[in-house]
């Protein structure tokens, strides 16, 4: 087997075997600890242009199967994970992970200690990292002078509408980095959907007489979003039902003048129980938080808590006092991750069945 | 045989719905009070009250109705039932579990007002199932389930009945 290398922007260095690609390269590093969902995780646009260490020891025993696909190419620029399974005997894999990033020139490395790559993470929180056949000071130097670009959900959203034809609800949904696990969900209900790039106008999106509205989930940094994107936000909600989701979350927040601010520790996993205020019911699901809205700041909006995360204390849901918009944190359609979290795509078509008449 | 239409989880669903609706509608829980309907009513209103003092750490207060007397097909003068919470220039949610003819709603509305002048009463229902005979309309609905007059629906509540559902047989 090839020996690469891991190393991160502080210098570390960890040793370890290739697999996927034999390419050199470069991302923000951060940890995932679901136990399953490695093909979604890895094909989810929120992870766009970032390498991704599994927490769980071996993945890979499920191949790739393209039913599992968030995105239509793999989103992560590496894999770092202590053991690709060698031997898959899922009938419905189409190949195997070593294949699949092979095919879509992504790199990964393994037989790494990834508890302590994890625990060092922890420590330092997000960083550059590159995946380098010598660690050299060039490599070093390379890694070093990369920019992490701002435009992150410019470069994963759509360039121009596009139709997810159904009989039901007239959805649109507005792209800012757009995983399918959503569109799953809403076809689930019929729902026609249209899908509009992240820089749609106010008559693009209202030409549609949309039932409804979502805000997508995105990569990136809610406040490298442009400013009108806010404003689109603000007349919307008064106008249509709207339902946020993990960016489109966060901006929903912003538009309603509630603060939102990067977590010490980044939060990637499905293990977090989530607290539904109303009920007092616990649920778990996927999260991909790298941002948190700041709490302090809700109480002078026209926002009200509804799910909070029990473990970090981090606020994972929202609603409007006065009109039919909320937002989750968390990732509602089970892409991967448990299947008692889909409450939020009931409530919003309920909200929008109810609004239309249907 | 009666008929399970809507399970103990759906029942819940559509009550969290429904406190949500009541928050949008007027615009947070301020000078809000709850009126429910006996028997099945008072249960259906204290869970909404439940769910609005979770979300705003506020208590809402909770009455109870006993409409029989106001009722249009009891010949006697009425007797006034004493509400045991104070309504006066409030913003009363009513609340019943099933809709129908509109009449009880109707004895309801009277029996209500003797007990003073609320600012705005508005109607939640878990289920509405349509033949109305006064123009009576609900402003929040749990559930609309369209069913012929020879057909009978059933709500369960827990604290009676031992289990949440609503039924048709």
């Amino acid at each position: 087997m090839t020996k690469r290398y891991l190393i991160l922007e502080d210098g570390s260095i960890y040793e370890g075997e290739a697999f996927g690609a034999p390419a050199t390269t470069f991302g923000e590093i951060f940890f995932h600890t679901a136990m399953t969902g490695y093909q979604e995780i890895m094909t989810n646009p929120i992870y766009h242009n970032q390498i991704v260490v599994f927490t769980v020891p071996t993945i890979g025993a499920a191949g790739i199967n393209h039913r599992a696909d968030e995105a239509i190419v793999p989103m992560v620029k590496g894999v770092v994970v202590r053991e690709v399974a060698e031997v898959s005997t899922n009938r419905l894999q189409t190949m195997s992970m070593h294949e699949f990033l092979l095919r879509h020139n992504v790199p990964g490395i393994s037989r790494l200690d990834t508890r302590a790559l994890t625990r060092h993470l922890r420590e330092t929180g997000a960083q550059k990292a590159s995946i380098v056949d010598y660690p050299d000071d060039h490599a070093f130097d390379q890694l070093r002078a990369l920019v992490m670009t701002n435009q992150e959900v410019q470069q994963t959203s759509t360039p121009r509408a596009y139709v997810n034809p159904g009989r039901g609800a007239n959805i649109v949904v507005i792209d800012f980095g757009l995983k399918n696990g959503i569109l799953r969900m809403l076809n689930d209900y019929d729902a026609n959907v249209t899908v509009l790039p992240y820089n749609a106008t106010l008559d693009e999106v209202m030409n549609l007489d949309p039932d409804g509205i979502v805000l997508s989930s995105g990569p990136g940094d809610p406040s490298a979003v442009p400013e009108d994107i806010l404003d689109l936000i603000r007349t919307l909600q008064k106008e249509v039902p709207l339902l946020g989701v993990g960016l489109g979350h966060e901006l929903f927040a912003m538009a309603n003048h509630v603060e939102v601010e990067p977590m010490p520790v980044e939060h990637h996993g499905m293990n977090h129980p989530i607290r539904e205020q109303i009920t007092n019911q616990i649920m778990y699901a996927t999260q991909a938080q790298g941002y948190q809205v700041v709490k302090g700041t809700i109480k002078n909006s026209d926002l009200f808590v509804t799910h909070v995360d029990l473990t970090d204390g981090s606020i994972q849901g929202l609603r409007h006092r006065n009109y039919p918009a909320f937002s989750v944190q968390f990732f509602p359609d089970t892409a991967p991750g448990p299947i008692e979290a889909t409450q939020p795509f009931d409530d919003f078509m309920d909200m929008v069945n109810i609004r239309r008449g249907a | 045989m009666a008929k399970e239409i809507v399970d103990a989880m759906a029942m819940q669903r559509a009550l969290t719905r429904i406190t949500y609706e009541i928050i949008e509608k007027n615009k947070g829980i301020n000078n809000l009070v709850i009126v429910g309907i006996k028997t099945r009513g008072v249960y259906i209103g204290q869970h909404i009250a439940d769910r609005l003092q979770q979300l705003e750490s506020a208590e809402i207060p909770v009455g109870q109705l006993d409409i029989s007397s106001y009722r249009d097909d009891h010949s006697d003068a009425p007797v006034k039932q004493d509400l045991d919470v104070n309504i006066d220039g409030k913003r009363v949610i009513l609340v019943d579990d099933v809709l129908y003819t509109g009449r009880t709603i109707r004895a309801a509305l009277d029996a209500l007002m003797d007990n003073g002048r609320p600012a705005v009463v508005n109607l939640a229902v878990l289920v509405d199932r349509g033949h109305r005979e006064l123009p009576i309309r609900a402003d929040f609905v749990g559930k609309n389930i369209p069913t012929s007059a020879s057909e009978r629906i059933q709500v369960n509540v827990e604290e009676v009945d031992g289990y949440d559902s609503v039924e048709i047989e």
